[in-house]
């Protein structure tokens, strides 16, 4: 620059540019380059697939497990081996194989070193000249075909030379006959290897017809190794383990095509499908590795066929982490279900099935659904569905009552104008269109009546799942209401009936309303009547079916209908006499066209004495269906009025407190409050569960559920709780049930609403198990995006059990029997019943109902259980019963379905034409009786025969029924080995031995027996179809 | 404060490159300017001294004897490029192993997102039309920004600047791309991501995003607040508001333009069709930030009402 001095050089400055070295930064990145890259093949090979790390875990804990278990199959395998049996079978087996051994020598030896090495080595030789022999046959067509008849000749000569050409073949030393070569022309090569096959085909069938004997002992050998030892043979272990050691490391998918599934969950869970049962314990404790827990499931459910996420949920198609395979992740709609709620994943397609085998979670969940009355406010497809039915089969009726006023309209008008035509034909015309209109109005008619009788069966059919608010006038104590409305846990824990969110004015107004919205009535006056008598019914009739009495843990009974240790506070005597009587007599018929309760006068008008009953239910006003029962499913046991006032006589001893003692409700009858009183009834949805004056017709205030599983999780209102739930991690459709479930307000919780604003739910004081079932259910209603051919809707006998099984909880069946296999009746529980006395004393179990009883029969029986029409109050089958079958008023439709789901339970083909059974002849009656009355096993000291004193200590039914009642093939299995079909019951075993081709019987015969060569059992059981009084006498 | 919300909306795979600008973006504003500020001190050096000028070569370094007058452009500029395009592969690297695709649910036609966003470079546009009808901010305003990014080799007349960073040189187009770019895209981009929650809500930083959140908010259109109820009245009185808006903002900007001496040669030089082009697209720019304080301010909705249009 200017001022440096020229002669003093100037200071070395480096050009930035030119000097710097940038090695370093370079190979500082390229070093960090290749970092990542190794970074980027290490994610791609491992973390991007976590699955292998599994798969090599799975080999070596899989070998081990093998390992141990081998040994103690080899072991189990022995014992089979050292069998008797098998050792029977083996040695049998060999001495076949031994027997024809030196034929089958002798065979193989002929094939293996004759025929078989000749064949091959004249193959050989012939295969060649075929070849170039049929190259030409196609050169000599196509040139014919060309129209070249000197090539095609040519071609034909050459072909001729090559057939008659002379093949050498070498047969090379064997067996003693020297090496040599035998020359053939091409023709005779063709017959002489043809020879051969013929002689091979030959030996070969002669040695499979002389083994035949050796290999089916073999096969029978190896099916009793196969049938007798639990679980795999030695040799299937091993092959097993040369399996698991050569397991390819590699995704492991199920493809469904149908519906688009991709599961590769068995690329991490290997031994789901094992065929030994593997549990985590045997794997190191590593859950995912257990084989699947309900191997009948995936009997049911191949995976090949559903896969795995239909059911269980999750994310098939990600492999890259847990979580996201499992679905656990913000954005996937369907997370693999919690242990709890897997049987969520059932529901999908079982949503008609009321039970599942393997879902005890979800069955629990349907029935409380039901139960609990949550149908009361909440559609559901197929709950509950009788009030729709009725109202649309009414609805019906309404419009074919128009149209059969406009066509009487039409029929006037039409025949006005007949007269008043001009001329004859238009006359006549007319008059046909009358007619045919007349003949229309029958048919309407005809409907109508089928229609009314569906709506009296429908009527019967819909039930309420608290008991009718009509009747509260006759039937409570004024002073007992508001305490219950405001707290029904505290008078009468777990009870149905939920707290709702009430301040005391609004308590006020409901028991007002409801106190005075109740039907008038009197009722009449019963004397008192012997309460020990009374106690002692109420517990062996079978109230406590249902009923339980005591508090808290003490309680004693069933808990499908109301525990009644208190009822005495808050019923009228009266009112309990009837109702004990029969449950289902109303105060005042309900006519649901009229939309009101009748009263006498009505009747009165028309004339008519005020009588409504079952047969008495068409309106006097307008000849419509009424409402003629209490809507409850408490059935009538057929007591005597003494035995009625007996029991209530005891109900009303069961309190606390004297129903006196309750704070007067002065305001309860004060009309001011009855408007409001209503819009709160009407607003909180009480008619849901209850019947009450004025609001029948009322439609359900809740949210329908059918589909509640798959709402978006953004239309569940968590309200002021959206920010903790997803901090808690609970902000999903999960988490909102239960916490809904548990405390229906919480939503609620910091919201300031008005009094009518706030959330309605009331709370059912659910325990934490059935929050988890219902939660089960509801996240199983979802739109399932499967196709339709994936869902049960079975239509044959399947679809009878579907259909009776609702109708065996509706009514409670299963209280006093055991209707499925391993579930036990709730009386079987009671302490009563636990003396060997009153074990006999159990009403029976109807496992296979279906196959011991007449259909027909069945259907009787369930309509009228005395089997009578003029003594009631007995047992038609069982009259040494204490227990008392009781008169459900079962509709046509409920029959049939009940009828439908035994004989389906048994397997019974439907329809059921009974068996001509062949009359007894000559001897044989004399026979059939000595068998009947013998002294080893006398039927009637046990089997009821209508004598009173002698039925008092009978345990059985009266044969006078079996002809009607039972089928004759279940009545010989029955006799035969009682034990299996009804597992302790008092009807002994062994009455008959085997003796050849027939049954005789196993105690002393009478000697007449001797020249008898028929089957016994046979004998007895065409005796038994003929048994008359006369014959009982 | 919401800690834990704000991380979990700035960690989101989608939001890391609006997250990154918060950082880039100033930094390469300063790194820039630095830049220019070191060059524009050279140049003055240069100005000062013409004798240096004619033997300086380098734009950007002092002159020194010793150094060649030129580089090649290899090695000395490719391996600067080289290194740069490692340090970006190794960082492309970096985050497509870290981060996945940030796929959400499968779309639901019956139910919609909320916040419902655009992809995050279109934020910006969205935001737009909190202040415009969907007819301006969704085709006239896109148009005229596509269009005004393409006229600017026409309007931008300066010769100097070109291959050096210079602030002195090139004031005038420094600020409006500042304007433009940082103020109007870059700006609203990270208002769109972290300030706008569930229904388009605006919350602070740190404020919760409540979906059950709810406000009440009443906007009035200009006219309202004269009282104007006529469709006549309300079109010519519009239309009156936006012309004095931009009689205003036209001599406002003419007063930035001519605002040094440099400039006003540059000013000089321009023809009419340049001039007026330029002055229609920055009145347009202007339109946003006035918008948006009219709107903080008073609760102003549209300063024009048509039939057809709004403003």
């Amino acid at each position: 620059m200017a001022d440096v001095p020229p002669n003093e050089k100037p200071p070395v400055v480096k050009d930035p540019v030119t000097s710097s070295s940038m090695s370093l930064s370079i190979l500082v990145a390229s070093l960090l380059l290749m970092l990542t890259l190794i970074w980027a093949v290490y994610d791609e090979t491992y973390s991007m697939r976590p699955w292998k790390g599994y798969q090599k875990d799975f080999v070596s804990l899989y070998q081990q497990f093998l390992q141990t278990k081998t040994p103690e199959q080899a072991g189990l395998e022995q014992q089979v081996r050292e069998s008797r049996e098998f050792q029977d079978l083996e040695s049998e087996f060999e001495a076949a194989e031994t027997a024809v051994a030196p034929q089958v020598e002798e065979i193989d030896s002929e094939l293996n070193q004759e025929i078989n090495p000749k064949i091959a080595l004249m193959n050989a030789a012939f295969q060649a000249a075929r070849g170039e022999i049929g190259a030409l046959v196609y050169q000599q067509e196509v040139a014919a075909k060309d129209g070249n008849e000197s090539a095609a000749e040519s071609i034909r000569e050459r072909i001729e030379q090559l057939r008659g050409q002379v093949l050498p073949v070498a047969t090379p030393a064997m067996n003693g006959t020297p090496a040599e070569e035998t020359e053939y022309v091409y023709t005779d090569l063709e017959a002489e290897l043809d020879r051969l096959q013929a002689r091979k085909a030959e030996l070969q069938n002669r040695r499979v017809e002389i083994l035949q004997e050796a290999t089916d002992l073999r096969r029978k050998r190896d099916s009793y190794l196969q049938e007798n030892l639990v679980g795999l043979n030695e040799a299937q272990m091993e092959g097993l383990q040369r399996e698991a050691g050569s397991l390819q490391v590699g995704i492991r998918q199920i493809h469904v095509v149908e519906m688009d599934l991709v599961d590769r969950c068995e690329s991490c869970h290997l031994a789901t499908r094992a065929p030994l049962e593997v549990a985590a314990a045997d794997m190191g404790g590593r859950m995912e590795f257990a084989s699947h827990p309900r191997k009948q499931l995936l009997d049911a459910h191949d995976p090949e066929q559903f896969g795995c996420s239909p059911c269980h949920n999750g994310n098939g198609r990600a492999t890259t982490s847990v979580v996201k395979g499992h679905g656990r992740h913000e954005f996937w709609l369907w997370p693999l279900w919690e242990k709890e709620n897997i049987e969520a994943g059932c529901q999908q397609c079982h949503t008609r099935d009321l039970y599942l085998p393997d879902a005890t979670t979800l069955n629990e969940g349907k029935f409380l659904y039901q139960h609990r009355g949550c149908v009361g406010c909440h559609r559901y497809e197929g709950y509950d569905t009788e009030g729709e039915q009725l109202l649309a089969v009414q609805n019906e009726i309404l419009q074919n009552e128009q149209l059969r006023r406009t066509t009487l309209v039409e029929i006037d008008r039409t025949v006005d104008q007949a007269d008043r035509s001009e001329t004859d034909e238009q006359a006549r015309f007319l008059y046909a269109k009358a007619d045919g209109l007349k003949v229309s109005v029958s048919g309407i008619d005809a409907e109508t009546t089928q229609m009314n009788g569906q709506v009296r069966h429908l009527m019967k059919e819909r039930k309420k799942v608290g008991p009718s608010l009509k009747e509260v006038h006759v039937k409570l104590n004024k002073n007992w209401i508001p305490e219950w409305i405001e707290n029904p846990q505290a008078f009468r824990p777990a009870t149905k009936m939920p707290q709702f969110r009430l301040d005391e004015q609004q308590v006020r107004s409901i028991s007002a309303f409801i106190w005075q919205s109740g039907v008038r009535g009197d009722l009449p006056s019963h004397p008192r009547g012997n309460a020990s008598n009374g106690k002692e019914l109420f517990e062996t009739r079978g109230c406590m079916a249902c009923h339980s009495v005591g508090e808290g843990g003490d309680a004693v009974g069933g808990e499908f209908a109301a525990n009644l240790s208190r009822v005495g506070e808050k019923a009228n005597y009266e009112y309990l006499v009837r109702w004990v009587h029969n449950p289902r007599v109303r105060t005042a018929p309900y006519c649901p066209f009229e939309k009101r309760d009748l009263t006498p006068e009505d009747y009165e008008n028309h004339g008519l004495p005020y009588v409504f009953d079952l047969d008495h239910s068409t309106c006097p006003n307008d000849e419509h269906e009424l409402q003629v029962q209490q809507m409850t499913v408490m059935p009538s046991l057929r007591l005597s009025t003494a035995e009625a006032r007996d029991i209530a006589s005891y109900l009303m001893t069961l309190k606390q407190r004297e129903p006196g003692d309750y704070e007067e409700a002065s305001y309860i009858d004060d009309t001011a409050l009855f408007e409001e009183g209503k819009e709160l009834v009407r607003h909180f949805g009480c008619d849901g569960c209850h019947e009450i004056a004025g609001l029948e017709e009322e439609s359900r205030i809740g949210t329908e559920l059918t589909r509640e599983g798959s709402k978006p999780i953004e239309r569940l209102d968590f309200s002021l709780m959206t920010h903790d739930a997803e901090r808690e991690d609970w902000y999903n459709h999960k988490g909102f049930f239960e916490r809904k479930l548990k405390t229906p307000a919480i939503y609620d919780e910091g919201k300031i609403k008005g009094p009518l604003e706030k959330l309605r739910m009331p709370n059912f004081h659910l325990e934490d198990d059935e929050i988890t079932a219902l939660t089960t259910l509801l996240l199983g209603s979802v739109e399932s995006p499967l196709p339709e051919r994936y869902f049960y809707h079975p239509e044959d006998q399947r679809q009878a059990i579907q259909q009776g099984w609702e109708v065996i909880l509706k009514y409670n069946c299963t209280g006093c029997h055991s209707v499925r296999i391993g579930q036990r009746s709730t009386l079987s529980g009671l302490p009563l019943y636990q003396s060997p006395d009153w074990r006999e004393q159990l009403p029976p179990s109807i496992i296979g109902e279906g196959a011991r009883v007449d259909p027909l029969w069945l259907a009787g029986f369930l309509s009228n259980p005395a089997l009578s029409e003029t003594s009631v109050n007995r047992n038609g089958v069982r009259p040494y019963l204490q227990a008392r079958m009781p008169t459900f008023y079962f509709s046509q439709g409920e029959v049939l379905k009940l009828v439908r789901f035994f004989e389906a339970m048994s397997s019974q083909p439907q329809p059921y034409i009974a068996p001509e059974l062949e009359p007894l002849r000559g001897q044989e009656l004399s026979l059939a009786r000595q068998l009947f009355r013998s002294e080893g096993a006398p039927c009637l000291s046990c089997h009821a025969t209508g004598d009173p004193a002698h039925d008092a200590r009978a345990t059985a039914p009266s044969f006078l029924l079996s002809k009607v009642r039972l089928k004759p093939d279940w009545s010989g299995r029955w006799m035969l080995d009682p034990s299996y079909i009804s597992p302790g019951t008092a009807m002994p075993s062994g009455l008959f031995r085997r003796d050849g081709e027939r049954w005789i019987s196993a105690g002393p015969t009478p000697p007449d027996f001797n020249r008898y060569d028929g089957d016994h059992l046979d004998l007895l059981v065409r005796y038994i179809f003929q048994f008359t009084e006369a014959e009982q006498r | 404060m919401d800690w834990h919300q704000l991380w979990v909306i700035i960690s989101k795979p989608d939001n890391v490159p609006i997250a990154s600008l918060l950082v880039l973006v100033p930094f390469y504003f300063w790194y820039a300017f630095r830049q220019s500020f070191a060059n524009d001190r050279l140049i003055r050096q240069l100005e000062a001294d013409p004798e240096m000028a004619k033997t300086h070569h380098r734009k950007t370094q002092p002159y020194h004897p010793s150094w060649p007058k030129e580089v090649h452009v290899w090695p000395y500029l490719l391996r600067i490029e080289f290194l740069a395009a490692l340090i970006v592969t190794v960082i492309l690297f970096v985050w497509s192993i870290t981060l996945n695709a940030p796929l959400e649910a499968p779309a639901n036609p019956s139910l919609t997102m909320n916040p419902s966003k655009a992809p995050w470079y279109f934020l910006g546009l969205q935001e737009m039309l909190v202040y415009f009808d969907p007819w301006m901010a969704g085709v006239v305003l896109p148009t005229v920004i596509i269009v005004g990014l393409m006229a600017i080799p026409y309007i931008d007349i300066n010769p100097l600047g070109n291959g050096y960073y210079t602030y002195r040189q090139r004031r005038f187009a420094l600020w409006t791309f500042c304007f433009g770019f940082i103020g109007l895209w870059v700006v609203m981009v990270v208002i769109g991501t972290f300030i706008r929650g569930p229904g388009w809500v605006w919350f602070w930083p740190g404020q919760t995003w409540d979906h059950n959140l709810v406000v009440f908010d009443l906007n009035r259109d200009l006219h309202d607040f004269f009282g104007i109820t006529s469709m006549w009245g309300k079109s010519i009185f519009g239309a009156m508001a936006v012309g004095l808006y931009a009689a205003v903002a036209g001599y406002g900007c003419h007063k930035l333009i001519t605002l040094t001496e440099f400039s006003r040669k540059v000013y000089e030089r321009m023809t009419l069709l340049q001039y007026l082009t330029m002055q229609m697209l920055l009145v347009l720019m202007l339109l946003l930030p006035v918008k948006i304080i009219l709107r903080q301010l008073i609760n102003l909705k549209y300063l024009w009402v048509t039939p057809w249009f709004n403003i």
